[in-house]
């Protein structure tokens, strides 16, 4: 594609003040988002994440300590957030590496058991900008999950949310309806691509565990100290307009046992409100587009 | 110390001799107020094709690959929906805003510039993009732009400056003064208004913050969204002690993208709750602030 276009050249600015309200069915304010991380940190390559420096300050391969860390996600962090989503009969939206499927069977066949839904998150963890043929990588998570699940996914999430200018229209030309890669709004939106329009829905940066607890550094408590006030003022928006509270955690973050208390905390608070919906990206986007018509064709 | 001196422009020292507060003569406020709180919001445009100025999220396994979406939206957040929610506060305590915006960002952002007009807010400018003084290519064609593009979108010429992330030239202040703008805010050295000489009539310099400012605390210090408050009444409650005698003012900056967050957003309008009720606390403008300096402070050297 020669000349693909800018974000601004996608959307529009929109202040929300300016949009009319949206509204969820029935007595509905609220959806609570859950997004979980499930990835593949390929001991080849560098880690996703480090922890603990090295030594000399010189980040040195195979780094074993950190794809460790990760994998204690796998082998532990993540039968907690089974445990506590069907106790809360829960069915998040998966964000996951395709290679799950092939590498943690076990896992991935816990997930499509428990109903939670796929969606596509690369074929391994890694910046897309360094992927040598998106459109073959991506054809290629969708058929892996799809091969997998009986479904294909329609929704999207870059690794580390990472974008080149041209991945929309990548993206909506292998059928994908909705990304959470633009964390603009604290609605859906719907932005143009070669292909016709591609729904973005809220996913958020700053209830996410990477960047409170690897990058920032917060104490434990805080995801839910922060938790409870974005869920506080968003809930107190939304006697106005539906707004929509996105949580993203990672087994191997939030799955640590000094940290999967204030997690299920999160929940508690949550449900002790009316009108809340624990929908996930599928279902989000159904009503979205049930509700959207205008935007969407604006869009095409 | 002698240090060498710039082809063009000046050393800080030779803008202003250095000054303790404790032997100046006292300034006085009216009708016997104590300090001035100023409120400065910011807003940009951040160009998408452009390394991101700040990022809440890295790259898996680092770098920074370009473009860089998710930082991009996170601040374009702000613009969407962050700054209403700020507007909502300032508007529920009836501060007086001032808003330091990019000259670009008064195109992008037209309903932005029409809310804080209807409030007769102040604007002052703040580059014509958010870039580095010293990397602009033309530093009196942006300062100038940014006054015809303010006096366009609002009817009146900015009487204030604040540079991009602060930054300078040895030449800024001359440039400014040279333009036409009645005062600065760069220079975070003071808790009163103090004089910078130019190389023409002086201009003043105002008490901005690098403390109380969400950038400082939230993006580089990375301390939870408490803390924004917690400090600014820290802040607050040192300067209002020591504004006893003589008047001195505090300043408190916000990014929509960053106090605007849902989570953030209470502690920011907390801050108001409790100082507002104060009543020898004066909610100013810049612009007010210099008014005021201009009359009753030291005269211009």
């Amino acid at each position: 594609m020669a000349n693909p276009m800018i974000p601004r050249e996608r959307s529009d600015f929109s202040a929300i003040v300016d949009r009319p309200p949206l509204k969820l069915p029935g007595n509905a304010r609220i959806v609570f988002w859950t997004i979980v991380n499930y990835e593949v940190w390929d001991i080849a390559k560098p880690m996703a994440r480090q922890l603990l420096p090295a030594p000399t300050g010189v980040p040195l391969m195979p780094d074993v300590v950190h794809w460790a860390f990760h994998e204690y996600g796998m082998r532990v962090g993540c039968w907690r957030f089974f445990e506590l989503f069907k106790k809360l009969k829960i069915k998040p939206t998966l964000s996951a590496n395709a290679r799950i499927c092939e590498d943690y069977p076990r896992v991935a066949e816990q997930a499509k058991r428990d109903g939670w839904e796929f969606m596509g998150h690369a074929y391994e963890q890694g910046p897309i900008h360094k992927e040598p043929d998106q459109p073959a990588m991506i054809k290629r998570t969708l058929d892996t999950m799809e091969k997998f699940t009986g479904k294909r996914p329609v929704g999207w999430l870059g690794p580390g949310l990472t974008q080149t200018l041209e991945t929309p229209d990548h993206l909506t030309a292998a059928g994908i309806k909705y990304i959470g890669d633009w964390v603009y709004d604290d609605e859906p939106t719907v932005i143009r691509t070669a292909n016709g329009p591609l729904v973005t829905l809220p996913y958020t940066i700053e209830l996410n565990d990477i960047p409170m607890m690897l990058i920032q550094h917060h104490e434990s408590d805080y995801l839910l100290k922060r938790a409870i006030d974005q869920f506080d003022r968003l809930y107190a928006e939304s006697k106005h307009r539906a707004k929509i509270c996105a949580l993203a955690i990672h087994p191997y973050i939030s799955g640590q046992p000094h940290r999967i208390k204030y997690l299920e905390a999160i929940y508690k608070h949550v449900n002790k409100h009316k009108g809340v919906l624990h929908w996930n990206g599928a279902q989000m986007l159904d009503w979205y587009q049930g509700i959207a018509a205008k935007q969407l064709k604006a869009a095409e | 110390m002698n240090f060498p001196k710039p082809a063009v422009g000046m050393l800080p020292n030779d803008r202003l001799g250095y000054s303790p507060i404790a032997k100046r003569k006292a300034l006085k406020l009216p009708k016997g107020a104590r300090m001035v709180v100023w409120t400065i919001t910011n807003v940009e445009e951040w160009d998408p094709t452009q390394t991101m100025p700040r990022t809440v999220l890295t790259p898996p396994a680092g770098g920074s690959p370009m473009p860089d979406i998710p930082n991009w939206c996170w601040h374009e957040y702000g613009n969407r929906v962050g700054f209403w929610r700020l507007l909502q506060i300032y508007d529920e305590f009836k501060i007086p805003g001032v808003m330091n915006i990019n000259g670009v960002a008064v195109e992008a952002f037209p309903d932005i510039v029409k809310a804080c007009a209807e409030r007769n807010w102040e604007f002052i400018g703040h580059g014509f993009t958010q870039r580095n003084m010293q990397k602009v290519e033309n530093e009196r064609a942006d300062i100038r732009k940014c006054i015809e593009v303010l006096e366009r979108a609002t009817g009146k010429r900015p009487r204030g400056w604040l540079g991009p992330g602060l930054t300078e030239t040895w030449e800024t202040p001359d440039i400014l003064a040279e333009e036409g703008y009645d005062y600065v805010a760069d220079w975070v050295l003071d808790d009163q208004p103090v004089w910078l000489k130019t190389r023409g009539k002086p201009i003043l310099n105002i008490p901005y913050t690098q403390e109380c400012n969400d950038v400082a605390m939230m993006l580089i210090q990375h301390h939870k969204a408490s803390e924004f408050y917690e400090r600014a009444m820290d802040q607050f409650e040192q300067i209002y002690k020591d504004a006893k005698g003589s008047a001195r003012v505090m300043a408190i900056s916000v990014h929509p993208y960053i106090m605007g967050a849902p989570h953030r957003a209470k502690y920011f309008r907390r801050i108001f709750e409790k100082i507002r009720k104060k009543r020898d606390v004066l909610f100013w403008t810049g612009a007010q602030i210099a008014d005021w300096y201009l009359k009753s402070g030291p005269k211009a050297p």
